[in-house]
């Protein structure tokens, strides 16, 4: 499969048509309790297969070097985005912060749609890679509170003091941990025997629901485009295309030493290469509430996820493919 | 002709995100009920927002209506205030007339 097959994926159609809707305005919408029923049926999804494959494979070296290599980059990552952004972008030290937490973190829709392309590019991946994906959402969200808040006097105020275990709740059990960890743990107790009679809930539709999703998305990503884009200007317009390419690069390094398969290695960019929108944003408003959303929504969700739903994925499973294949 | 009651009628729009700790605010300081109701829409600091646009809710708005005696509610409304320093948020307090004044 080449990156034009990818670009014409119903998948990806899908995403394009929700993203220029609302770029022209359209009042069409995805009801929010629906679009997240959706996210949850993704996350179940890719858990229970990812559960069923590590109920196959054997636990060895290389797959905790991997976890180790998961967890570096994603408290490493946003260190180099803090950086490009403060030398580049003029944000403020709490709005650089907020945004490089995302870049930290992942995109599970990203990876979802990772994975489909390896999937119809006929590229084997492992299913223990979903479990790398929830390691990966949180430790960039200590390294962005740490960013913001080093050289500050610590907030030891009634508000804070609250907050840090709203924080940790939030960190520590958002949707996407739970409910992406619990199906893979189901995953690998039910096994293939268990997953069979789910199939018809989780396999057949599945790509029918990931185009409903991506719809959503498209709309939500113009939305925030149209909205963000006069705010943030060219500096951070342009760090959310071409942190990905540096997150990926930084991935493909380590698994690359590692010496990870194709399938594997791609994932493993892709998850470098993703910002997060769904946990790191609700812990960003509790923990630095003077940041300001629209910067890191508009380029995690309005620049970053187009780019790699578009061009990032083919040319990750590309690089992949050329330099582990 | 109503008996005419008068209490203080607190109206908070604050993230979502916030919305448990305003709510510990209100019952630490003996408010003994009020109701929270999605903002649909609105702008603010030069921005145009809506509900429903980010999947993460986190920007998402609350209002939180509270009606009590001043004595119950201005603690609450002072710590409330200096809660809204570093966060997105519109307070304000006006007087009001209640029927039923043994609800609040």
């Amino acid at each position: 499969m080449n990156a034009l097959s990818t670009l014409l994926s119903p998948v990806v159609l899908f995403f394009a048509l929700g993203l220029f809707a609302a770029i022209l305005r359209s009042p069409m919408s995805v009801p929010q309790s629906f679009a997240k029923g959706l996210a949850i049926y993704l996350m179940m999804a890719i858990g229970l297969k990812g559960g069923v494959e590590m109920s196959k494979t054997a636990l060895d070296g290389q797959v905790f070097a991997v976890f180790g290599a998961a967890t570096l980059l994603s408290f490493g990552l946003p260190f180099v985005a803090y950086a490009a952004l403060r030398i580049t972008s003029g944000l403020s030290k709490v709005d650089a912060a907020a945004t490089a937490g995302h870049y930290g973190s992942i995109s599970i829709v990203t990876f979802v749609a990772a994975i489909e392309a390896l999937r119809m590019a006929g590229v084997p991946s492992s299913g223990y890679l979903v479990a790398v994906a929830a390691v990966m959402e949180t430790p960039a969200i200590i390294s962005a509170l740490w960013l913001a808040m080093r050289g500050n006097k610590a907030n030891s105020d009634e508000d804070s003091h609250h907050d840090r275990g709203e924080l940790a709740r939030e960190v520590l059990l958002n949707a996407s941990i739970v409910v992406l960890l619990g199906a893979l743990v189901i995953g690998a107790i039910a096994g293939e025997d268990g997953f069979e009679r789910l199939s018809p809930f989780f396999k057949a539709p599945f790509q029918g629901v990931l185009c409903l999703f991506m719809l959503d998305m498209g709309l939500n990503a113009g939305r925030g485009l149209r909205r963000g884009w006069r705010k943030l200007g060219v500096a951070p317009i342009a760090f959310g295309l071409y942190m990905p390419l540096i997150g990926a690069s930084i991935g493909a390094l380590c698994g690359v030493l590692i010496g990870i398969g194709p399938g594997d290695l791609a994932l493993l960019m892709v998850l470098s290469a993703s910002a997060s929108y769904i946990a790191v944003p609700a812990a960003m408003r509790l923990a630095l509430p003077e940041s300001d959303p629209s910067v890191y929504l508009t380029l995690s969700l309005g620049v970053t996820f187009p780019f790699n739903i578009a061009i990032g994925i083919p040319l990750y499973i590309a690089v992949a493919s050329l330099i582990s294949g | 002709m109503t008996e005419d009651h008068k209490k203080l009628r607190l109206e908070l729009i604050i993230e979502s995100p916030a919305l448990r700790r305003a709510e510990d605010v209100l019952l630490d300081c003996g408010v003994t009920g009020w109701t929270v109701i999605p903002a649909m829409a609105g702008f603010g600091g030069k921005t145009r927002w809506s509900r429903g646009t980010d999947i993460s809710e986190s920007t998402d708005m609350v209002v939180v209506i509270c009606i009590g005696d001043a004595e119950v509610l201005e603690p609450a409304l002072e710590r409330l205030h200096k809660m809204l320093d570093r966060r997105i948020g519109v307070l304000n307090v006006s007087e009001v007339r209640v029927l039923r004044p043994g609800l609040f």
